[in-house]
């Protein structure tokens, strides 16, 4: 063969010689890129979902200390107490037996309607104050679903029993 | 038997999605909160059901077997591998047809919650998998590797399905696996929920079977292929 002197043979021990750091180094660089994107959804995970929102009771206990800072707040919006301006709307949202009022900037969800479980993320106006600032709402719609009757009659807040 | 079985099984499946679909867009009622956004019921559980309970399963149940000597065998490693990639293109269609739900019934494309959260991680573990498959490596210790990765990444599974229960979420609980088993729909939109389970089950089922054809096909290319570069290897040296 006319290349053998200038280029070693390419002898059957010495293939796997020469092709054995690649194969390591993107083995390595697979479980990098993983534990990478492991490790951050679970701090993602750990950090906000396990914690993922205070009830309105719990949120009336820990008040002091929460102080203003933001967190996400569950309870059910009371019926007749939506009202709607040209800047957002106010609401109370109940639970565990408490109430705390909402007033929240923005377009509230289409499903967002008196007797709806939501979720709100703000803060409280100020540590004295019992008002609860939001810049978003997230309507927690139940399991179960029920045809709609197309002549049910729906109340003056939109809601239907 | 077998051939007409495969044969049959594609166009059944395909043919049950379409009803699924014609079902779920104009026969059945709206529904009485969510009104028409509630036809996505009719294709996003069943694509969350494939992915968990029967792709990802059947990749746990598969890498196990390989793993156990008494039953160790290649087949089931293709098995694995074809559930598992079949299955992860079920999880990002879940994620992506629950955004797309999420943002017009919550109110937003996606939220940190335990469900979104532990659905993710499953999807990027998964993902994890299929690259570990292709860094190069003998058949046999891919086998293995691969088969101690889906076992890591399945513990994943029943986290997905009990987070709704076991932490705070805005993801509602499970409507038909619920804890007392009692399922909280009913009439025809019951009925169509089960018929796009069993047709997304059967058009992963497909799905499967074709991919460890060709997972076969590719492995017997490769064996070729080896067969020949030994044999012109053998031929040049015979000259020396």
């Amino acid at each position: 063969m006319s290349d053998a002197s200038t280029t070693p043979p390419s002898t059957a021990p010495n293939a796997p010689g020469t092709s054995k750091g690649s194969p390591r180094l993107r083995l390595a660089m697979v479980a990098v890129i993983i534990a990478g994107a492991v490790g951050f959804l679970l701090v993602k995970g750990l950090g906000s979902s396990l914690d993922y929102f205070k009830t309105v009771d719990q949120a009336i206990a820990t008040k002091k200390a929460v102080g203003t800072s933001e967190f996400r707040l569950e309870g059910t919006v009371v019926r007749g107490t939506v009202t709607r301006s040209s800047t957002g709307t106010t609401f109370d949202v109940a639970g565990g037996g408490k109430t705390i009022p909402v007033e929240n900037s923005g377009t509230p969800p289409q499903l967002f309607k008196g007797g709806m479980p939501v979720i709100v993320v703000g803060h409280f106006a100020s540590p004295t104050s019992t008002t609860f600032l939001s810049n978003q709402i997230m309507v927690k719609h139940s399991s179960s679903y029920v045809e709609q009757h197309p002549n049910r009659v729906r109340a003056s807040d939109g809601s239907v029993n | 038997m077998k051939r007409t079985l495969r044969r049959l099984l594609g166009p059944v499946a395909v043919a049950l999605v379409a009803l699924d679909v014609i079902l779920g867009l104009f026969v059945t009622p709206p529904d009485i909160e969510q009104g028409d956004l509630v036809r996505l019921v009719y294709i996003h559980p069943a694509l969350a059901w494939v992915a968990l309970y029967v792709a990802f399963a059947m990749a746990g149940i598969c890498s196990l077997l390989y793993l156990w000597p008494r039953t160790r065998s290649m087949t089931y490693d293709r098995l694995a591998a074809s559930a598992v990639e079949i299955g992860v293109v079920f999880t990002i269609l879940t994620l992506v047809t629950g955004s797309i739900w999420g943002r017009p019934t919550w109110g937003v494309w996606w939220t940190w919650d335990a469900r979104l959260t532990s659905t993710a991680l499953l999807a990027v573990m998964f993902l994890g998998y299929l690259a570990l498959r292709r860094v190069p490596a003998d058949p046999h210790v891919r086998a293995r590797r691969c088969a101690v990765a889906a076992l890591i990444a399945a513990v994943d599974v029943p986290i997905v399905h009990f987070s709704v229960i076991w932490w705070q979420t805005l993801h509602q609980g499970a409507t038909v696996l619920n804890s007392n088993l009692t399922p909280t729909i009913h009439g025809l939109m019951a009925w169509t929920l089960l018929l796009s389970f069993v047709a997304f089950t059967l058009l992963f089922l497909w799905m499967v079977l074709v991919r460890y054809e060709i997972e076969t096909l590719d492995e017997g290319e490769e064996d070729a292929e080896l067969a020949d570069a030994l044999e012109a290897r053998r031929q040049e040296g015979a000259p020396a």
